[in-house]
């Protein structure tokens, strides 16, 4: 009786399983032909048989050589790696604080920073122009960091704060007997207990920075400065001249590579804290 | 004693936060809205060399045809996205929270999109789906024997907008969905059980129990999908790659080409009018913020 009654809802649920499976199928075949795609030839392409003159792997070292896909890959990782540490040496001491001492100008502080959330790009992007300019700094590497820190900093300190909240006294308390300071305490006891919320905060942070556009394009817009996202429109700018298609679709793959491999691999982790936030807000 | 430690603890470990924050956030905003008040010629040009011109910077704004297309544009991008996004969200929410089995596979596979580089998923579908040689779309209608559909030049300026909004929300539903279902997981079970043996329907549910306690999600997604259609720009950059076209032009594209784009449609440059575009769409972020939040007044549910 109860397993008729199971069956019946599935049956009733056959829509859905069609509706979801289709929208899924789309993105399997759109992703799954990039990547044949860019194992074919441009004429090929065109002519809607990829594989008519086998297989050219070869489109992948034209990419990563010929239209620099290689050096875009690797200013990405010193950008995003960089980032990611640096993000959380100044968001993790900041949220521990903000979480554990109930100070006069704690909940101001973390208004601020929640403000911070809301400002849109375009609004701070201009005077840190001028000002990167007048300093001279508009070659460097640093300043893209500097600057990928600085936004990401509220977003994970909002998320430490509340797993900083879920750490109970008695360790500190231990800790303050065996005689820590409480800025040893953190170091020591605290931050590696943090370690999965840490973890996971970066997982995004990574995820955001790596796929960065807007400001990349402004302040690392020189052929040697650039990260993936912004080689990757400046080879499809050049596309309309050398025609090669196969080639973009190799960059494409080599552009969301690192980041769908990461997801493969922990996206039950990723999904789990995508909502955490919105939901308490 | 402790109570001094502590305190220096709180400004050492305060400090790096708050320096990046002022560096980042606090500085750039202020200095955005006073350069909104100016005239100056290039970003870097010293506070000396900047003249005062009141609100003319707002008014030739305004009537500038470019910008007012912009923001038409991004309501449009607000209000189909939003259209699209929030039923497909919904809609898939509702379907893998009723028991669906692989739910974590289906789940995982519609937010995919948004963890990957837009550029990237751009190009596939200008690149591939748009394509009217070998691209999906194309594929499909035909094997469909819709010919006329297949044939269509999805990525022409008759149609570029909507192709680009298409494009854009196919990867936001994901997102929007995971908190959507995080909404609906907190809905206690057994109210649908009473529903049910009281004959309500599935739809009569969705209507009567699912929506009325999604309110409060309701209003977050809306302040997330606001913030992110004013920041419109990618999408928009690589639809139309070249120039700012009056069909795909948002805010921050005309911001872009006005302040430091190297295209010549700019003959008096003036970046105190990408100022006054900052400071719009941060006004528009506000009010529709305090907006949102008056429509779902204490609708704060607690379960």
């Amino acid at each position: 009786m109860q397993k008729n009654k199971i069956n019946y809802k599935q049956i009733g649920l056959i829509p859905g399983y069609l509706l979801v499976s289709m929208w899924c199928l789309f993105t399997f075949f759109v992703i799954g032909w990039i990547m044949l795609a860019s194992l074919s030839t441009t004429s090929n392409i065109f002519k809607n048989d990829l594989f008519a003159d086998g297989i050219h792997p070869e489109n992948y070292v034209k990419a990563l050589i010929t239209h620099n896909v290689a050096k875009y890959f690797l200013n990405s990782i010193i950008y995003t790696v960089t980032s990611c540490i640096g993000i959380i040496v100044v968001a993790a001491p900041a949220a521990y604080v903000l979480a554990r001492f109930p100070f006069r100008l704690n909940g101001v502080i973390q208004k601020v920073f929640i403000a911070a959330l809301g400002i849109p790009v375009i609004m701070i992007i201009m005077p840190l122009f001028g000002l990167i300019t007048s300093l001279n700094l508009t070659n460097s590497r640093i300043v893209l960091i500097i600057l990928y820190i600085g936004i990401n900093v509220p977003f994970t300190l909002f998320f430490l704060i509340t797993f900083f909240k879920t750490i109970p006294f008695s360790f500190e308390e231990a800790a303050s007997i065996d005689g820590c300071t409480p800025i040893q305490t953190f170091w020591k006891v605290i931050l590696p207990l943090t370690q999965p919320g840490i973890i996971t905060v970066t997982i995004f942070n990574f995820i955001t920075v790596w796929n960065e556009y807007f400001m990349a394009l402004i302040f690392a817009n020189k052929s040697d400065l650039r990260p993936v996202a912004v080689g990757l429109f400046s080879m499809i700018q050049s596309m309309r001249y050398t025609g090669d298609w196969a080639g973009m679709f190799a960059a494409v793959v080599i552009v969301f590579l690192p980041t769908f491999v990461i997801y493969i691999l922990l996206s039950e982790k990723i999904i789990a804290n995508v909502t955490g936030g919105a939901i308490k807000g | 004693m402790l109570k001094k430690g502590r305190l220096t603890m709180i400004v050492v470990f305060l400090a790096p936060a708050i320096a990046f924050y002022i560096l980042v956030f606090l500085y750039p905003t202020i200095r955005t809205v006073i350069m909104s008040f100016y005239k100056m010629g290039t970003v870097s040009d010293r506070f000396a060399n900047w003249s005062f011109v009141g609100i003319s910077n707002y008014i030739w704004l305004f009537q500038s045809p470019l910008f007012l297309q912009s923001l038409s544009n991004i309501f449009f991008i607000w209000l189909y996205g939003g259209v699209i996004i929030f039923f497909f969200a919904l809609l898939f929410a509702v379907i893998l929270t009723s028991g669906v089995k692989i739910k974590s596979f289906y789940r995982s596979v519609i937010y995919l999109p948004n963890v990957v580089s837009a550029v990237a998923m751009a190009t596939m579908w200008i690149h591939y789906v748009y394509n009217t040689r070998y691209g999906i779309l194309r594929e499909i209608f035909n094997f469909l024997g819709i010919e006329k559909l297949a044939a269509t030049q999805w990525t022409s300026p008759d149609n570029v907008f909507m192709a680009l909004i298409v494009a854009y929300s196919f990867g936001m539903v994901g997102y929007f969905m995971l908190i959507f279902m995080a909404g609906i997981e907190r809905i206690p079970k057994d109210y649908y059980e009473a529903a049910t043996i009281d004959g309500a329907n599935v739809f009569s549910q969705f209507f009567r129990i699912t929506l009325p306690l999604l309110q409060d999600i309701m209003r977050t997604n809306v302040i997330l999908w606001t913030i992110n259609a004013v920041g419109f720009f990618v999408w928009s950059q690589l639809f139309s790659p070249l120039v700012p076209e009056p069909g795909t032009v948002t805010p921050m594209i005309y911001m872009y080409q006005e302040v430091f784009g190297t295209s010549t449609v700019v003959i008096d440059r003036n970046v105190g009018n990408g100022a006054a575009v900052g400071v719009t769409l941060t006004i528009i972020v506000v009010a529709s913020f305090t907006i949102t939040n008056l429509i779902f007044r204490d609708k704060k549910i607690e379960f």
